[in-house]
């Protein structure tokens, strides 16, 4: 009886060793011993398994993390460093499918569809945190900006990801200070810094802007 | 920068570029200061420069810790040589022996799902995921494991990358704080790099730690943690958890005299041990090294960097501590050139001129070594020895790179040693472990 693990791995060793997809459902369920209606019972596509097993590593990152005895000290900051950290370690084990995964996928503005599960836990994962980090005073609420904190975090996670495809220092270890620094400059600048105290000299220049025609130098 | 407590540093910076970055800032900052300081000047003439030293020395501490590792190292070295900076340095430089800011915690736990597939709390029992002090390229961790309290010291990724680039920019600061040429320091860096590079190698550390505590096992008051090659690995060591207080901590408890010379005693046997049994000694011995336990006994950490002897080295410095090689100026002129502080080239009157200032300069350094014991605690000994160090380092004929390398470490080492001998105000026993001497050369 197939699982969805077992067709998962099945079709990785298929995309790994042949370099493609199946050309049909048919043949991939024929090559594995299953009739093609079982494997809809799990998947409607082969994509649909490629977005799935890329949603479980956000999953099993997440669990993962959570049973850390330290978690519930971590701040946002760590708990974010920590996801990118365990992630990518998560990582190593597939790092063959990752690459193919990855290097498969068309450039374009949008998400890729492989990449939509993936997102959508990985955001509520970050609004928890986000959350978490608002309500501590550890980030600055901004209108407009503090909904978005979660996409910086999403565009760091793919830039890691393809810093990570070309990483070829031993152990990854240029990855752990890619992990290190960019996530630290992200939450420097979800924290109330000098941009803020720039806008809100700006709101009030606006607000009275009328002064400098009052001040004004020599018009009168 | 009023601020004392260090903020909790989230990252190194570690691409060269990035680091140099960091040393162009201090750069400017230090520029800044003077422009401050002279421009004060013009309204308070009496201003003396220890503001701006202090200014500056707080801007390269800052500079310096944010880069960490080998960077930090040579702040430490360069505090040891209090002779050759002025006091606001040195107090600020101190600093570093104790305290840099730490990394984030996830980072922490990431190193060691590397090293040993576990996270820290499946390892040990407990584990504080807050470094409790910086150990230069690492960091130090509080742990238990089966009701034992252990260190667990950490290494920063991507270290041992970054030492050759990071003294490289050292250099220039190096060049103009210590006035030194460019051809001395470059001797000086190479050694330095070798020992630094060797102490990014865990491995190799918990090796050598366990060679030299089991030798010394058999010294009077001195006490040493238990490693666990089992529990280590390239980036990580775990020993026992030394409980003790910091030498500046023991000093501020009021210590007695015969408390303060059994520390010292033991300090002086641990080094003398080492130097002419071993042929191989402990040479990082800044304060924070050293713990004085609940028992009052010296507890040595630390064993990241060792120097070895070589003979051609060992026998002829050490033979000119003897009164015996010393007198005999033919023979003392030998060993200079075997140590090369006196170059094949030399015209008699250098020679002449070199013979009698090494001479004197080794004459001071052997003082402890001539009589059965030494105080410490007398200033006037240290008054003669910075003097010394002051006037040679504005002598021109210092300027240029003497004495075979091997010179730096010892140096540091038996300064440094009597550096915190004086600080401990201890009288030592000096003849517990003599000096192996010959008193003649091939």
């Amino acid at each position: 009886m197939a699982t969805i693990e077992s067709i998962q791995k099945a079709y990785i060793d298929f995309v790994l060793t042949e370099g493609q997809q199946p050309k049909s459902v048919y043949i991939f369920a024929k090559k594995n011993k299953m009739a093609e209606e079982e494997f809809y019972q799990f998947f409607g596509s082969f994509n649909a398994i490629e977005q799935n097993i890329w949603t479980g590593f956000a999953v099993k990152t997440i669990a993962e993390i959570k049973t850390q005895e330290v978690w519930s000290q971590y701040s946002a900051r760590e708990k974010a460093l920590s996801f990118f950290y365990s992630f990518f370690e998560l990582l190593k084990s597939s790092r063959s499918f990752v690459v193919y995964s990855v290097k498969k996928q068309q450039k374009s503005f949008s998400t890729p569809q492989t990449f939509t599960g993936i997102k959508d836990i990985f955001e509520s994962f970050c609004n928890d945190l986000i959350v978490e980090g608002l309500e501590s005073n550890e980030l600055s609420e901004r209108k407009f900006f503090s909904n978005r904190y979660k996409d910086a975090l999403w565009v760091q996670l793919v830039f890691v990801l393809n810093f990570w495809i070309n990483d070829n220092s031993t152990g990854f270890e240029k990855t752990d200070e890619a992990i290190e620094r960019g996530i630290n400059v992200t939450f420097d600048l979800f924290q109330r810094s000098p941009i803020d105290n720039l806008f809100e000299y700006g709101k009030f220049l606006a607000k009275n802007g009328g002064l400098k025609a009052k001040m004004g130098f020599g018009s009168n | 920068m009023n601020d004392n407590t260090p903020k909790e540093q989230n990252s190194i910076p570690t691409s060269k570029v990035q680091r140099s970055a960091k040393f162009v800032k201090t750069g400017f900052k230090i520029g800044g200061n003077y422009i401050k300081h002279y421009s004060k000047k013009l309204f308070n003439p009496e201003m003396d420069k220890s503001e701006l030293n202090e200014d500056n020395a707080s801007d390269i501490y800052e500079s310096l810790s944010e880069l960490k590792g080998s960077a930090l190292k040579v702040a430490q070295m360069l505090s040891m040589d209090k002779n050759l900076l002025p006091q606001a340095y040195t107090d600020k430089f101190s600093q570093s022996q104790y305290n840099a800011p730490p990394l984030s915690g996830p980072l922490i736990v990431q190193t060691f799902k590397k090293y040993f597939g576990k996270t820290p709390d499946k390892i040990y029992d407990k584990f504080n995921v807050r470094s409790s002090n910086a150990a230069s390229i690492g960091q130090v961790h509080q742990a238990e494991l089966n009701g034992k309290k252990l260190a667990v010291k950490i290494q920063y990724p991507g270290v041992g990358d970054s030492i050759s680039s990071d003294l490289k920019l050292v250099k220039p600061f190096a060049f103009r704080m210590l006035g030194m040429s460019e051809k001395e320091l470059d001797i000086y860096m190479r050694e330095v790099e070798e020992r630094l590079l060797e102490e990014t190698d865990y491995e190799l550390e918990v090796r050598r730690s366990i060679e030299f505590s089991t030798a010394c096992a058999g010294l009077d008051n001195v006490v040493f943690p238990k490693y666990y090659p089992e529990l280590s690995s390239k980036r990580i060591i775990t020993m026992d958890w030394l409980e003790g207080k910091h030498l500046r901590e023991f000093l501020q408890t009021n210590p007695s005299q015969q408390l303060r010379n059994t520390i010292g005693q033991a300090l002086w046997n641990f080094y003398n041990f080492q130097q002419h049994e071993l042929r191989a000694v402990h040479a990082d011995p800044h304060p924070g090294n050293f713990m004085i336990t609940s028992e009052n006994k010296l507890g040595v950490i630390d064993f990241g960097c060792i120097k070895e002897m070589p003979e051609d080295f060992y026998y002829p410095f050490f033979s000119l501590t003897s009164t015996g090689l010393m007198d005999n100026k033919e023979e003392t002129i030998k060993a200079f050139r075997q140590l090369e502080m006196i170059h094949p080239n030399d015209t008699p009157a250098q020679i002449e001129f070199y013979y009698s200032m090494y001479r004197q300069m080794i004459g001071l350094f052997a003082k402890p070594y001539i009589t059965d014991h030494f105080d410490f605690g007398q200033t006037a000994f240290f008054d003669e020895l910075y003097g010394f160090g002051e006037k040679v380092s504005k002598m021109p004929e210092f300027k240029q790179a003497r004495g075979v390398k091997h010179f730096i470490y010892v140096n540091r080492t038996n300064f440094g040693l009597y550096n915190i001998l004086h600080e401990l105000k201890a009288q030592v026993r000096t003849d517990t472990f003599k000096p192996h001497v010959v008193e003649q050369f091939a």
